[in-house]
């Protein structure tokens, strides 16, 4: 039997299994279980080339069909005129990049964990989160239907909130852990919102059916935008765009690979993923689309200020993860499907490679603070040299891979509207100057902490060899583009002819973007250069003066943590004070005891009528008696 | 299943019956022998109600099956022929009722092991309250199914004022009032139905094929509503949950939110919606009301609390809110959703109650401030405290999501709006367990704690077939949804499709 798109089911049994495994037993197997992940991620990755070999001939045998890859395994609730939901996976040229782009990442991080993570303690629970999470991923990438995705999608939230907790005895990442699941849950609320009211009209969770349907106008349109508005709130959430984005930077907390693999490369795509998934429906729905637009922008631009100061190695790369799905979503916006998915694809190995580069500075000093790094560039040459390519292709430097994507994006937002051209191009330039600051800070200059300079070395083979493959992708993917590099892997054309929306189109060089945008980002790599590398950073010292207020705004993140923070003091903790109170007076005191307290009340009062002396009876039977009689005369 | 079945649920019955009979017979030292016998006695009920559960036929036409009756009263002044009889019979919701409560008391008579004061009393009890819990949902005759469903509740009193901590005597007065003022309710409505039907019979079958007129329906369905409902901790009848679970005793309280709710809720189907469903359509908008406010204020409640099982008991009212909503769109998919539930968050509550009172036996404390970093000290209760915690937030893959989804989906059919709110409320329920996990199991190891030990043997017993439950009908959840959907298809007249 040769494995291809029907066996892609295989990526979600293969890491699940040996989830199962490593968690249960890893303990008493050799090397703590670590080989049965590794082997598992290899598998996956061996099936991925499998896939795509299989999607090629497709590719060229057909022609794209949407309905001919959906392939059904089983029935998970079927109850005839009442509730169908399948298993199913479906493979087009969306899930084929995203798949790659997990099972690639997916190893490298696997093999670069074995080095970082070497002597943690649960060092087995961690490598079965790793396989947990791949699976639930492949899962989310490989799926058909809406709720075998939200299914996946809390399979994923799962992982990440596990892993994030990873290190659980420390409060912080406790904190951490919560804060990101119950941020993206509120995001999914929106998600499964938006899915049943699909389903209410549409009857199916079959996600090609509902695009059909969406074409063929079923839906009205307000019902439309409202559902797919509330879907893409699940994506906000996920991919942690504007006002959701507060998580993202804490889950640095958790371990490095870990922040490379699921907060860089692949489940905060998940959102990217879901509304490309999504675009032909929400092509035709202007308001959401614009919609997707503005909150792209915002976040890109809000994200890429608050990298420019902050002192946390990862907590840099953070926000610039965030800033780059901001530009997803942009691209998304502009309804641009091969810009969107090829940023996704450079980013996530790009991305990654800094994340892993910073892993490395991290298992050398044992520091964080870039503040307290530096001059690390002899000493690590492999991380600096991989990393630098990371943070080059971050900023917009060709021939590197983030150029080539950026570009595309830039490119399409520049034929939508002059505006957020340019403010995307700000954006770019923002991009550029923290990249290089980070870069800078953290490799040139003298060392700020001397001890922790002398010990630091490079690190061993398992995690620069990771870094080495991720840097080459780093470097090459964005060739990806050119029709002739597709060709080398067996496509008929480069990226933009075998993911987009309606039709193929070839890649062309708009020169006069091209340049506005190597110029723009050469002028934040010289930025960067003068600020902080150029007179020892006193230029950098010096603009501290320059505006406090600014200063303080961006080192607290524009206060959106601490907005939040007293919304939920004040206004949910106020509202559950004010239920709570309500239970127990309005509730039990005055409805429960106080209605006990009355009856006592009374029967206190009326034990006074047993008197035990003979006299008051008699009185009281008289007096009945009368009564009666009364009543009986009157009646009568 | 065959006629002869029928046989099968009046042994199931008699089976918690016949060991409080025998317990009662064996002296109070011989600790071990009562170990022994319950230990038996409580595995042929689970075996007996997973064989009841998988012989349900659920390809069959007919609305109850294993029907087997015996006459009681029969033919005296205003009862017709046949007019009392010990009949029984199940249909689809029954079935899964009956498994749920074999489940429990499993998981709850392994737990209660330990318990060293009166421990032969205690277990003669909960016999006395499990024989009335199986009965309830067997019986297909409304004079036997009061007398059942008073049998239920009434041990509880003593339960929780014998064996409960805290305010254990103001719990059980509480918790008993206010059971006592519902059932009022439902005596009245059940001798309302048979004086109107003028059949002079008691038999569910015989009155539900009545026509009664809609107006009376439309009066007596309240009755039954509010009376079951505030077994079920229906708002604003809720009031005696939190503060019965925070004094019942581990089983009780296992055995009481895992079980003894959903006998509300039962009620309402088989009393309210099988024999007054004009009536039950009527109320709909308004049970869904009442359900959705449970929902959110149970969920906020919770996130105030800070005693463990007043955390719980309010969670408890949530989800039994869901319960009322899916109960109240009328709906094949709504009322499917409301006994998925009623099931899902049997197991889930039980397993919380079960684990809550590992700890406080050990420590005498259930302020979760008071603890920190418990996941060092007590891996495997943290693993499966997170494993019930999940499924309580509604995370695919465990009991509570496909329960959850069927009431959303139901909603969703009738009031947008309400199915958005109760969407919300599962997003506040990850807000207040993942604060209370982030306290208790995370950040530092209070070495306050440091007596505190891991679950024991017996402990990790009882938690395995709850959390064996909770994944299994989160994974697998065909079982219960072909039994139940097809029992309110034969069995509710006029439910929406």
């Amino acid at each position: 039997m040769s494995i291809g798109m029907q066996q892609s089911w295989l990526l979600t049994l293969i890491p699940l299994t040996s989830f199962l495994i490593v968690s249960l037993f890893g303990k008493k197997l050799p090397r703590q279980g670590d080989w049965i992940v590794v082997l598992s991620g290899s598998l996956c990755f061996l099936i991925t080339l499998l896939i795509i070999g299989d999607f090629q001939s497709f590719f060229h045998g057909h022609g794209f069909e949407p309905d001919g890859n959906n392939i059904y395994n089983f029935d998970w609730i079927n109850i005839p005129n009442y509730l169908l939901i399948e298993y199913s996976t479906f493979v087009d040229a969306i899930t084929v990049v995203m798949l790659f782009v997990v099972s690639l990442v997916g190893l490298m991080v696997i093999i670069y964990s074995i080095g970082y993570m070497q002597g943690e303690q649960r060092y087995h629970w961690y490598f079965s989160l790793l396989a947990f999470f791949l699976a639930a991923m492949f899962t989310l990438i490989t799926t058909g239907n809406l709720l075998q995705l939200y299914l996946a999608w809390e399979g994923v939230g799962l992982g990440s909130y596990l892993l994030i907790g990873f290190y659980w005895e420390k409060q912080s990442a406790a904190e951490a852990a919560k804060k990101a699941f119950i941020t993206t849950r509120i995001g999914d609320v929106g998600l499964l919102i938006g899915i049943i009211m699909l389903w209410r009209v549409a009857g199916t969770f079959d996600i090609q059916t509902i695009i059909q349907l969406a074409q063929e106008s079923t839906f009205s349109d307000g019902y439309l935008t409202t559902a797919m508005i509330f879907l893409f709130f699940g994506a906000v959430g996920k991919s942690a765009q504007f006002p959701l984005h507060v998580w993202l930077p804490d889950a640095m907390e958790g371990p490095t690979p870990v922040s490379a693999l699921i907060h860089a490369a692949t489940m905060v795509v998940a959102g990217v993923y879901l509304v490309s998934r999504m675009l032909p429906i929400y092509t035709l729905l202007p308001i959401a689309q614009n919609l997707i637009l503005i909150t792209g922008l915002i976040t890109a631009l809000l994200a890429a200020t608050m990298g420019l100061l902050a002192q946390d190695i990862k907590k840099v790369l953070a926000y610039s993860t965030v800033s780059q799905l901001g530009y997803m979503f942009v691209a998304l916006g502009v309804g641009s499907l091969t810009a969107a998915m090829f940023h996704l694809f450079t980013h996530a190995f790009f991305k990654a490679l800094l994340f892993l580069g910073s892993g490395s500075v991290i298992h050398a000093t044992h520091k964080q603070d870039i503040s307290q790094l530096g001059g690390l560039k002899n000493k690590m040459p492999i991380t600096f040299v991989t990393f630098s390519i990371g943070a080059l292709s971050l900023a917009g430097i060709p021939p590197l891979s983030g150029f080539w994507s950026k570009d595309e994006i830039l490119l399409y937002t520049s034929e939508f509207g002059a505006i957020f051209y340019g403010l995307l191009l700000f954006a770019a330039l923002l991009t550029a100057i923290y990249s290089t600051r980070l870069v800078i800070l953290t490799f040139f200059g003298t060392p700020k902490d001397q001890e922790a300079n002398d010990h630091a070395h490079e690190s061993p083979k398992l995690m620069s060899v990771p870094l080495l493959i991720l840097a080459f992708f780093a470097t090459v993917s964005g060739f990806f583009i050119f029709p002739f590099v597709g060709n080398l892997v067996g496509f008929d054309s480069g990226f933009s002819g075998i993911v987009y929306l309606d039709h193929p189109h070839d890649f062309h060089i708009e020169l006069s973007t091209m340049l506005v945008a190597i110029s723009v980002s050469l002028l934040g790599v010289l930025i960067g250069y003068l600020y902080w590398l150029n007179a020892d950073g006193r230029r950098a010292e010096n603009a501290k003066e320059w505006a406090p207020e600014v200063r303080n705004l961006l080192l607290n993140n524009y206060y959106f943590d601490n907005f939040y923070q007293a919304i939920i003091n004040k206004f949910i903790l106020g509202l559950a004070s004010i239920i709570a109170w309500f239970d127990d007076q309005v509730v039990n005191r005055s409805g429960i005891d106080g209605s006990a307290q009355i009856i006592n009340y009374i029967g206190f009062r009326l034990k006074f009528l047993q008197t035990g002396k003979i006299p008051n009876y008699v009185l009281m039977m008289a007096l009945g008696i009368i009564l009666f009689s009364f009543i009986m005369v009157v009646n009568y | 299943m065959t006629e002869n079945d029928g046989l099968i649920l009046i042994t199931l019955f008699c089976l918690p019956l016949l060991s409080a009979i025998l317990l009662m017979l064996i002296p109070s030292k011989e600790r071990s022998l009562i170990i022994g016998l319950t230990g038996i006695a409580s595995s042929l009920m689970f075996i007996v109600s997973i064989y009841v559960f998988l012989s349900y036929d659920f390809n069959s036409t007919a609305q109850y099956q294993g029907i087997f009756s015996l006459s009681w009263v029969s033919d005296i002044g205003f009862i017709a022929k046949d007019g009392i009889q010990l009949k029984v019979g199940i249909d689809g919701i029954a079935a899964s009722m009956i498994l749920l409560t074999g489940i429990v008391i499993l998981a709850g008579t392994i737990v209660s092991w330990k318990i060293q004061y009166k421990i032969k009393d205690f277990f003669i009890l909960l016999y006395i309250l499990v024989a009335g819990v199986f009965g309830t949902f067997a019986m297909l005759d409304l004079f036997f199914w009061f007398l059942l469903y008073e049998t239920a509740v009434l041990p509880m009193y003593l339960l929780i004022g014998v064996w409960g901590s805290t305010r254990k005597q103001y719990g059980a007065m509480k918790l008993m009032m206010m059971l006592v003022a519902g059932s009022i309710l439902i005596f009245a409505a059940i001798f309302m139905i048979f004086a109107e039907s003028q059949l002079g019979t008691f038999d569910m079958q015989a009155l539900s094929s009545v026509q009664f007129d809609r107006n009376f329906q439309i009066l007596v369905f309240p009755l039954i509503a509010i009376g079951c409902g505030t077994l079920g901790a229906m708002f604003p009848f809720h009031a005696w949950s939190p503060d019965g679970h925070a004094s019942a005793p581990t089983a009780v309280s296992m055995l009481h939110a895992g079980v003894l709710m959903k006998l509300g809720a039962f009620g309402i189907i088989r009393l309210g919606f099988q024999l007054l469903p004009e009536g039950g359509q009527y109320w709909g908008p308004g049970l869904m009301t009442l359900g959705i406010v449970a929902a959110l204020y149970g969920a906020i409640s919770a996130l105030k609390q800070t005693d463990l099982k007043l955390m719980t008991g309010f969670s408890s009212i949530s989800h039994m809110g869901y319960v009322f909503l899916g109960l109240g769109t009328y709906s094949l998919i709504g009322i499917s959703g409301a006994v998925l539930q009623m099931f899902a968050h049997g197991v889930m509550t039980a397993l919380f109650f079960l684990l809550i009172g590992a700890m406080y036996d050990q420590s005498h404390n259930r302020e979760i401030p008071n603890f920190s970093g418990l996941a060092a000290k007590m891996p495997i209760w943290s693993i499966f405290f997170v494993i019930a915690g999940l499924a309580s937030l509604g995370l695919p893959g465990l009991s509570g999501f496909v329960a959850e989804l069927h009431i959303f989906i139901g909603t969703f059919q009738s009031y947008p709006i309400i199915g958005g709110l109760a969407v919300l409320t599962a997003a506040i329920t990850a807000t207040y367990l993942l604060r209370m996990f982030s306290t208790m199991f995370f950040g530092e190891f209070n070495e306050k704690w440091n007596q505190l030990n891991d679950m024991n043997y017996l402990e990790k017993a009882g938690a395995l077939i709850l959390a064996a439950s909770i994944l299994f009908l989160g994974l697998w959840p065909s079982p219960w949804m072909n039994r139940i959907a097809d029992s309110i298809q034969l069995g509710i007249p006029g439910v929406l499709m």
